[in-house]
């Protein structure tokens, strides 16, 4: 039975109202949701698991105690199980030595078959994660998935976008990916998944704190991107101002 | 050793670029990356390391400038193998001594410079906005809401930057030295390879590398609406691009997308067509020179962040607004 472990982090919902105070985020305005590209990965966990009969989807996540309410979400998805690994996010670099250090201990000897994750987070995005776990790992590892078939016979087929055209490879378990945009539908939780989850384990275990940060945050200030539009009355002015900003040649 | 980078508190930097081809041909967002760091540096020389081969007659004279170039010419580079390619980046970036490594941000530094940053417990900064400065960036968070300036605390550091839409001086005069650079023997907890190949796609340059983008969205009504952007972007030597609504839809191909969970583009002229102007699609368009936008809402929020505006309907406007191009470039 294959084991399929799903790395999921929890972030602003991107509809929320991000005002800032003392060069942070102001929380008490933000309610935390599953970071969007890692339900791509959970769904695409899901998927396999159905697919190949038999499978364990374990969900790690990097969070605060506090943190278990959003994180039930996936359990109601499908997911079997919740590792809430205790503690606060930090660069990617301890996010990942943290994650890391997780699936090691948690699965002992043999590491699971995939390892799944989003492609970024959609706070700070640096899509750095997914790639440093593979490498402390030891794991090869691809990332910005767009298509994933196959696993069966151990042996994936992938596809990812790359400028100008897409990447076609082959990878064998065990191996860790990432997930883009467009990857799958992640489905909806129905009333009864919510019911069934909520039976589902969510175990918390202490997050080791021996890594230091790799990079800091000097300061965050709130940017807006408004300019001085000028409005041209019809499109022949409007050609006028790009050919007298020297833009046309 | 050179010391070629500077630091304004004269704190010296030894850097390395990593210059990138697909299929034989120079990246220009790597070229681009090149000429920019030429610029900064101010003629004190630069060194790179140039991965597989490049073809065709003189495929290195574009790159201008002084500065050393160890190009990496082995067949087995042509086609990306993060194996491969670590090592080789590895063993010149530990042989020279040097603190930086500096990528355009692409799909192939996505890739490779995570687990690069591993191996040389480097500290790593992706996605800057401009040549890090100190140790340190910026780059933009939570949909573009907000601007982070990071610092490496780390003694060394890798930093992907993103395309800028600063208009490049290109050096003239110098051209760079190139030396032959082999691949070193490969250690045993190197990675197993994966089977890769390359599916390109013929057509336009990548909405990320271009100069003009021509986006559409929801107003555009539907995959047809974008011949007209198609001819628009012709005319101006510029690529197509989409909000994320034309790429759900189904009208444009992912790749095209602009924004958070899309692409992020410098271009020098942004024309956006029946786009709302969502915070998650301005977040792509902050590198962007000059901004166009043409909408039928006079209240649409993508022109608080236009320069140019014009209020109508795209299937009306765009035709003049076309034509009017086109007289335009044909009196130069
Ligand atoms: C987590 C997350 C990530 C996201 N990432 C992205 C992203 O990367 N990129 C992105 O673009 N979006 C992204 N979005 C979606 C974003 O919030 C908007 O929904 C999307 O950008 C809207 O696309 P649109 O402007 O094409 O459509 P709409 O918002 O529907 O706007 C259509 C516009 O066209 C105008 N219009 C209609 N008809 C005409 C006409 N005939 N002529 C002229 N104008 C007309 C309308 O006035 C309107 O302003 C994301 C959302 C979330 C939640």
């Amino acid at each position: 039975m294959i084991q399929i472990a799903v790395c999921v982090c929890l972030v602003p919902d991107t509809a929320s109202v991000f005002g800032f105070s003392g060069g942070a985020l102001d929380r008490s305005r933000v309610t935390e949701v599953i970071n969007p590209y890692d339900e791509y990965a959970l769904e695409e966990a899901l998927q396999l698991k159905e697919r190949l009969g038999s499978g364990e989807v374990t969900v790690f996540s990097l969070a605060p105690r506090s943190g278990s309410k959003a994180l039930q979400k996936t359990l109601a998805m499908g997911a079997d199980r919740v590792v809430l690994v205790e503690g606060e996010g930090s660069d990617p670099w301890r996010t990942a030595s943290i994650l890391s250090r997780a699936l090691t201990s948690w699965y002992s000897d043999s590491l699971p078959g995939i390892v799944l994750c989003g492609r970024q987070s959609t706070d700070f995005g640096s899509a750095e994660v997914p790639g440093m776990l593979a490498e402390l790992l030891g794991l090869p590892s691809v990332c910005g998935v767009g298509l994933l078939e196959g696993g069966q016979d151990g042996v994936f087929r992938l596809e990812r976008e790359i400028e100008g055209g897409r990447e076609v490879l082959e990878v064998s378990v065990p191996v860790v990916i990432s997930a883009e945009k467009g990857l799958n539908v992640p489905r909806k939780t129905s009333m009864r998944g919510v019911m069934e989850g909520r039976k589902k384990p969510i175990e918390i275990v202490d997050g080791p704190t021996l890594e230091e940060a790799r990079v800091g945050l000097a300061g965050l200030r709130p940017v807006s991107n408004k300019k001085n539009c000028r409005i041209a009355s019809d499109a022949g002015e409007l050609a006028g101002m790009l050919h007298e900003r020297g833009l046309l040649q | 050793m050179s010391d070629n980078t500077i630091g304004s508190e004269g704190r010296v930097h030894n850097r390395l670029m990593v210059l990138e081809q697909r299929e034989g041909v120079l990246k220009g967002a790597s070229v681009d990356l090149w000429h920019r760091m030429q610029m900064e540096c101010g003629g004190s020389e630069l060194r790179a390391v140039l991965l597989g081969p490049v073809d065709g007659e003189n495929p290195l004279g574009q790159l201008l400038g002084s500065g050393v170039i160890h190009h990496a010419g082995d067949e087995r580079l042509r086609e990306y193998d993060p194996r491969l390619y670590g090592a080789v980046i590895r063993s010149l970036f530990e042989g020279e001594g040097c603190s930086e490594l500096l990528f355009a941000d692409t799909a192939l530094s996505r890739d490779l410079a995570p687990a690069l940053s591993v191996r040389l417990g480097a500290s790593l900064l992706s996605g800057c906005s401009a040549l890090p400065r100190d140790r340190s960036c910026s780059r933009r968070l939570y949909s573009g809401a907000a601007e982070g300036n990071f610092v490496a605390a780390s003694s060394r550091a890798i930093f992907t930057i993103s395309p800028s839409s600063i208009p490049l001086e290109l050096a003239t005069g110098t051209v760079p030295e190139v030396l032959p650079l082999a691949i070193p023997a490969l250690r045993g907890d190197d990675l197993p390879s994966i089977v890769r190949q390359v599916v390109m796609q013929v057509g336009m340059v990548d909405v990320a590398e271009a100069a003009v983008v021509v986006a559409g969205g929801r107003g555009m009504g539907g995959a047809e609406g974008f011949t007209l952007l198609e001819e628009l972007a012709f005319l101006l030597g510029g690529t197509v691009g989409a909000s994320r609504t034309a790429v759900d839809e189904g009208w444009r191909p992912h790749g095209e997308q602009i924004g958070q969970t899309g692409k992020l583009i410098a271009p020098r002229l942004y024309i956006a067509c029946g786009i709302s102007g969502a915070v998650q699609h301005l977040a792509g368009i902050s590198g962007a020179g000059t901004v166009v936008a043409i909408n039928s809402d006079p209240h649409a929020p993508i022109f608080e962040a236009t320069d140019f505006g014009l209020v109508g309907n795209v299937g009306e406007v765009l035709p003049d607004f076309i034509a009017a191009i086109r007289d335009f470039l044909k009196m130069q």
